[in-house]
Order: C-alpha cells, then sequence, then structure tokens
C-alpha cells in the first residue's frame, strides 16, 4: 500500500480510507476535520489557526503547535488547482514544494488518496521545465541507489 | 533558495550527476572530472561551483589540482527530507483515519 520512497526529492505516498470520497475530500478542506489530523503526532493545529479558501489562488495556512515544547510553526501553500472531489495541488509559499493529493473512489465506500510531494525551486516551475526536472530526478534515482550499494571512502 | 533546494537544482542536471557517480568512487581533479565530457575546463568549472555552494562536494586548497571530494552528508540531506516528510504524511494519515472512523460512527449512531 504505502511504496517505497523513491529516493529522489520526490515524495509518493498512497493510503487507502474506509470512507467515501466526498467525505475525505471535505477533511482535507475544511478546518473543522482537518484540526484533527494535520498536525503530525505530538503536534496539534487548533482550529482558530486555521485557514483554507480552496480555489485557485486561495490560501490554506495553519499553526503547528508542538505539545511538548509549545514551539510554533506556520504552514502556508496557495492552492493551483481545487477539483472537487478528485484533485488538490497547492505550492509552498517557502519552500517552493509542491503537493499534489488525488482522490480515487475505490467504490464500497473506500477511498485511496495518493500524495506526491516534489521539491520544485522557483526557476523550474514552468511546465516544461518541471517535466525535465522530474524526468531527471526520475534518472538520478537510479544512481542515488547505485551510489548507496558502491563503498564509501571514509565519508 | 535554501540548501536542499539548491542540492535538488544541483541533482537535476545531467552533468552534475555524473560528476557525482565518478566522485563516488574516490576524489578526482577537474582535470580527471572533465575527461569523459566534451566540455571545456571552464565549463566543468561552472558546474563544479554549483555543487560546491550547496555543500555536495569539498575542494582541498592545497596545491594546484585541488581534487574534488564528495560530501556524502548532502546527499543523506536530500534523502532525509524524503524521510521526513513521508513520516508526518503517514502520521497525519494514521490520525485521519482515526478522525473519518469517529465522524463515521456518530453519524451512523444519530
Amino acid at each position: 500500500m504505502n511504496e517505497p520512497a523513491p529516493p529522489s526529492g520526490e515524495l509518493i505516498f498512497t493510503r487507502v480510507f474506509e470512507a467515501p470520497r466526498e467525505l475525505v475530500f471535505a477533511c482535507m478542506t475544511k478546518p473543522e476535520h482537518l484540526t484533527h489530523f494535520w498536525g503530525p503526532a505530538g503536534v496539534s493545529t487548533p482550529i482558530e489557526h486555521i485557514r483554507v479558501d480552496p480555489r485557485p489562488g486561495g490560501v490554506f495556512e495553519a499553526v503547528m503547535v508542538n505539545d511538548a515544547d509549545g514551539s510554533q510553526y506556520r504552514m502556508r501553500v496557495i492552492f493551483d488547482e481545487v477539483t472537487e472531489p478528485e484533485r488538490l495541488i497547492w505550492t509552498d509559499q517557502d519552500t517552493g514544494m509542491r503537493t499534489t493529493s488525488t482522490f480515487t473512489d475505490l467504490g464500497g465506500s473506500r477511498t485511496e488518496v495518493q500524495i506526491h510531494q516534489a521539491n520544485v525551486p522557483e526557476p523550474m516551475r514552468r511546465p516544461e521545465a518541471q517535466q525535465g526536472f522530474l524526468t531527471s530526478l526520475d534518472r538520478f534515482a537510479v544512481y542515488l541507489g547505485a551510489l548507496a550499494a558502491g563503498p564509501r571512502d571514509g565519508g | 533558495m535554501n540548501q536542499l533546494d539548491a542540492t535538488f537544482t544541483a541533482l537535476a542536471d545531467p552533468t552534475r550527476r555524473a560528476i557525482i557517480a565518478r566522485l563516488a568512487t574516490g576524489d578526482a581533479t577537474v582535470n580527471e572530472l572533465a575527461a569523459p565530457f566534451d566540455m571545456t575546463l571552464p565549463g566543468i568549472s561552472k558546474h563544479l561551483k554549483v555543487l560546491e555552494r550547496c555543500g555536495l562536494i569539498s575542494r582541498t586548497r592545497r596545491a594546484q589540482f585541488r581534487p574534488c571530494h564528495l560530501e556524502w552528508q548532502g546527499l543523506d540531506r536530500a534523502a532525509d527530507w524524503i524521510e521526513e516528510a513521508r513520516r508526518v504524511w503517514a502520521e497525519r494519515f494514521d490520525q485521519l483515519d482515526q478522525h473519518l472512523r469517529d465522524i463515521q460512527r456518530e453519524a451512523a449512531s444519530e
């Protein structure tokens, strides 16, 4: 279900949920749902600090609070695409990282969500450049595998 | 651009990946690195500067040979980023799974 990480600056993560697609999509776009799960383990996302404007150019902001020490982390992304209930694409304004969430109806009230994250720097964001970038990274995955298998001369 | 962005940008170029692959087998001078490529020394030097700036390689200051050395931590950092992002999504989706169970149970009992 969760395929191994392509060692390439890209992340593909897949999970199947026992819930209808519309509901899963709503969970990813409504503060009253996001507050229940958005922060990873040990991190809270208070509902008053979540703002979601699900339309192209709209903002998705959240402040995540570390339960242990109260330290805060602010996330701010802008939606590039909102196709309910199939697809969400957003770009992180600080890192340039682009995240595509794809919701697939598997039937029988089951929904697969695939997250595709790529750290795409500013100059590479044009679609044609991005295509080349991702293809290069795919090829690099092969290299990295070969390097990891080879000897390290003392680091 | 932060260092991680710079690392991924540096690795997006096939010549620079070939240089990294060569250095994985051991340190090499600019001349040795330029040999397999149809490229001038200044052309290779430009690529080495990009790799050096993002911390993927280092160059010793001794003599005029200045051999290039692969900094494995740079590659490890790129791999770490992927691992960290994976962990965040795994934990987030564990919680979403629980949340979906909760709200569907509530809806069913109403």
